[in-house]
């Protein structure tokens, strides 16, 4: 009985403790310049006197562009999730209700046909790079394909090294693959089909980077459902996409909605792939944010308005979803 | 409606062998009831004749198909499962329906075999309710319902009532077998209560090992079985069994016990055991073919351990013949524990099995 007021407390002091720079960010963004610099001032109406000048300025367009940037990245946040989560739960199914056994070897066929058809297109036969690339990937792949029927030496892979590879994607620090990214989409580029600086090149590149997460998340939840479920459908002769879509993203909804929120709010955040593909047209708000105090100097005020910009979006959907997911939890499986 | 095949059906899990080939035919209109302690591969053997399991040898025939490497949309079964497996999103009408909306049928014949699937299963005041608002016996009568619609050529039943209480188990009992007589149609079902296998069954099938032990209609399978491991499985108590010598006595044949009583063996049994005469045996009798008291023609000394009154009879557990024994007496036939007391046993009803591999003989 005495230990509730104490966790209560501490609850609400932590509360206070992870609200504060939200609050912070808040006022001052209402503050004048003279409640900025003239040293710290925490209330409205009692410390300074608050003012939408900063909000007026930022919608003028005196500080750059904000409606753009807010755009693309509202743009490409949104299809990306959208496409990740989609392809990423349908990998997980299949790991979860499928039974994989991939070959080493036909890994190790795949990555010598690539490699080395790439240096023979490009060297040999001089095509230029995109297209040597194109046209390797299209013979590695259907080699690996074949190889993995032959009865090869070495060991055979199951769905856990599979699992394993796609979260491995994001195991190694994202600038690794960043530069590699930038000189495969400026290479595609020069054959006319413009990856950088485009929305289908953010699309494409965010996609890419959320579905291992995806994978991940979804293949523990999928596993939780009860396979008679679709074992019944299965008896009843509904085919499996329609299982998919019909019975088991039904019952995943709690589960798709936390995933699609915790991809959505990576690709809101992501910085250096938006830094490194994008100059101008497609760029996305943490760039315009990060460029704020270089333009007229500490404005506090002013690049506070831009982090509110960045900030309540997601808010408001973390709101909206989590309200839906409470709703879809209560569904659950019958057991 | 059809028949049921399996030639030659085996499974083998990576190197392990769960069962070896099986040979079973389910005759249309049969109600056939797999039991078996768990892990004697009945699950195992329904989900193969579903398709969910695919079959590592062998031939399954559905009517006059071979299934062996169909889908399990194809093959044209129902399936019940234990936990009911219904669409949790869905609603009763929904779960019942979803089968046929799939598969394109009118609107109205949906409609129609809804309504009559909810009729027979008395679920009319339920259909737009979700599984989550029903309880257990209703949601089963759903996951029936669900395989009625279907019209299929064989029902399967994969220990649809042991997520049931007691009571309700017995009613939905009842209901199934009711089911199959309106129906009239192939039924496979697999559980582990041996009680609902001799009362719903046309034909038990008992599988122990992946291998079935004897498949005979539940009399027979009381009466005679085929070894130890069917009369041990089958009734409740389960069988007493003591190592026993036939001998001769008199004109006729004996039991020896290894406590050193004597048997009498009915004289139309003699000709039956007379080729095993001086050889051990299993003796078997049941626990309710015993009676209370030395008035009978076989008599034995048992030491009661417990006392079990069950209102119409009382059960004696303890030992016999240095066996553990089990015997059935009247409600107030006067017996204390530890105590000894003389039963008489009613040798027409023994059963004599080969100790080496159990066989009755």
């Amino acid at each position: 009985m005495m230990k509730r007021p104490l966790v209560f407390g501490l609850c609400l002091f932590w509360a206070l403790v992870t609200l504060f720079p939200l609050y912070w960010t808040f006022v001052t963004s209402l503050k004048p310049p003279t409640a900025v610099n003239g040293g710290p001032t925490y209330i409205p109406y009692v410390d300074f006197m608050p003012t939408l000048q900063a909000y007026i300025d930022a919608f003028s367009g005196i500080r750059g562009d904000f409606i753009n940037p807010f755009i693309n990245s509202a743009l490409i946040a949104v299809s990306a999730t959208a496409l990740s989560v989609t392809f990423g739960t349908m990998a997980a199914y299949a790991l979860v209700r499928f039974e994989f056994r991939i070959r080493l070897g036909s890994g190790l066929i795949f990555a010598a046909v690539a490699i080395g058809g790439f240096l023979l297109f490009n060297e040999t036969f001089g095509f230029s790079r995109a297209q040597a690339m194109g046209l390797a990937f299209l013979a590695a792949l259907p080699a690996c394909l074949i190889a993995n029927r032959l009865p090869l030496p070495g060991p055979v892979l199951g769905n856990k090294d599979v699992l394993f590879w796609f979260v491995s994607q994001r195991m190694f620090p994202p600038i690794v693959t960043a530069f590699a990214l930038f000189l495969l989409y400026s290479e595609i580029g020069k054959e006319g089909f413009k990856l950088l600086d485009s929305y289908l090149g953010m699309v494409l590149c965010y996609t890419a980077f959320s579905i291992p997460i995806v994978v991940w998340l979804m293949r523990d939840f999928l596993a939780t459902l009860p396979v008679e479920i679709e074992e019944a459908a299965l008896v009843d002769d509904v085919p499996r996409m329609r299982i998919f879509f019909e019975i088991v993203v039904p019952m995943a909804r709690p589960g798709l909605i936390a995933t699609s929120l915790i991809t959505l709010a990576f690709i809101w955040n992501e910085f250096l792939f938006s830094l490194l593909l994008t100059t101008s047209n497609w760029q996305t708000l943490p760039i315009l944010l990060a460029g704020q105090n270089s333009y007229r100097g500490d404005e506090w005020w002013a690049i506070s308005v831009a982090a509110m910009f960045g900030i309540a979006p997601m808010i408001v959907v973390a709101m909206l979803l989590a309200k839906l997911m409470r709703s879809g939890l209560t569904l659950g499986g019958i057991r | 409606m059809a028949y049921v095949q399996l030639q030659g059906v085996s499974k083998a899990f990576d190197d392990v062998t769960v069962i070896p080939a099986l040979d079973l035919e389910i005759a249309d209109t049969e109600f056939v009831v797999l039991v078996g302690p768990s892990g004697c591969g009945k699950t195992t053997t329904l989900r193969m004749i579903a398709g969910l399991e695919a079959a590592s040898g062998g031939v399954i025939k559905i009517g006059e198909r071979a299934v062996t490497d169909l889908r399990p949309g194809l093959r044209n079964c129902a399936m019940v499962f234990q936990n009911y497996a219904l669409y949790p999103h869905m609603t009763v009408a929904d779960n019942i329906g979803y089968g046929m909306k799939v598969r394109r049928m009118p609107k109205e014949e949906i409609a129609g075999r809804i309504a009559e699937a909810a009729r027979i299963l008395g679920l009319e005041p339920y259909l737009d309710r979700r599984p989550k608002q029903l309880s257990g016996g209703q949601r089963q009568r759903v996951a029936i319902g669900r395989a009625i619609v279907r019209q299929p050529d064989v029902f399967l039943f994969d220990e649809p009532l042991s997520n049931l209480d007691a009571k309700l188990r017995i009613e939905m009992r009842t209901e199934i077998k009711n089911l199959h007589r309106r129906l009239n149609s192939t039924m496979v079902y697999v559980t582990h209560d041996q009680v609902e296998a001799m009362t719903m069954a046309d034909r038990v099938v008992v599988m122990n090992e992946g291998r079935i032990e004897q498949a005979a209609d539940p009399i027979t399978l009381y009466e005679r079985p085929a070894n130890t491991f069917v009369a041990a499985f089958i009734g409740a108590p389960s069988m007493n069994f003591v190592p026993a010598t036939v001998i001769a006595k008199g004109e006729g044949l004996a039991l020896r016990l290894d406590d050193g009583s004597e048997l009498g063996i009915p004289r139309e049994r003699w000709d039956r055991y007379g080729a095993h005469k001086d050889r051990p045996v299993t003796f078997g009798l049941r626990p309710e073919h015993n009676a209370g008291g030395a008035e009978g023609e076989a008599v034995i000394t048992m030491t009661a351990r417990a006392i079990e009154p069950l209102g119409p009879h009382t059960l004696l557990i303890g030992e016999a013949a240095g066996r553990g024994y089990t015997a059935q007496v009247d409600s107030h036939f006067p017996a204390a524990p530890d105590q000894q007391v003389p039963i008489s046993l009613d040798m027409t009803k023994m059963h004599v099995f080969d100790p080496e591999n159990g066989r009755a003989l």
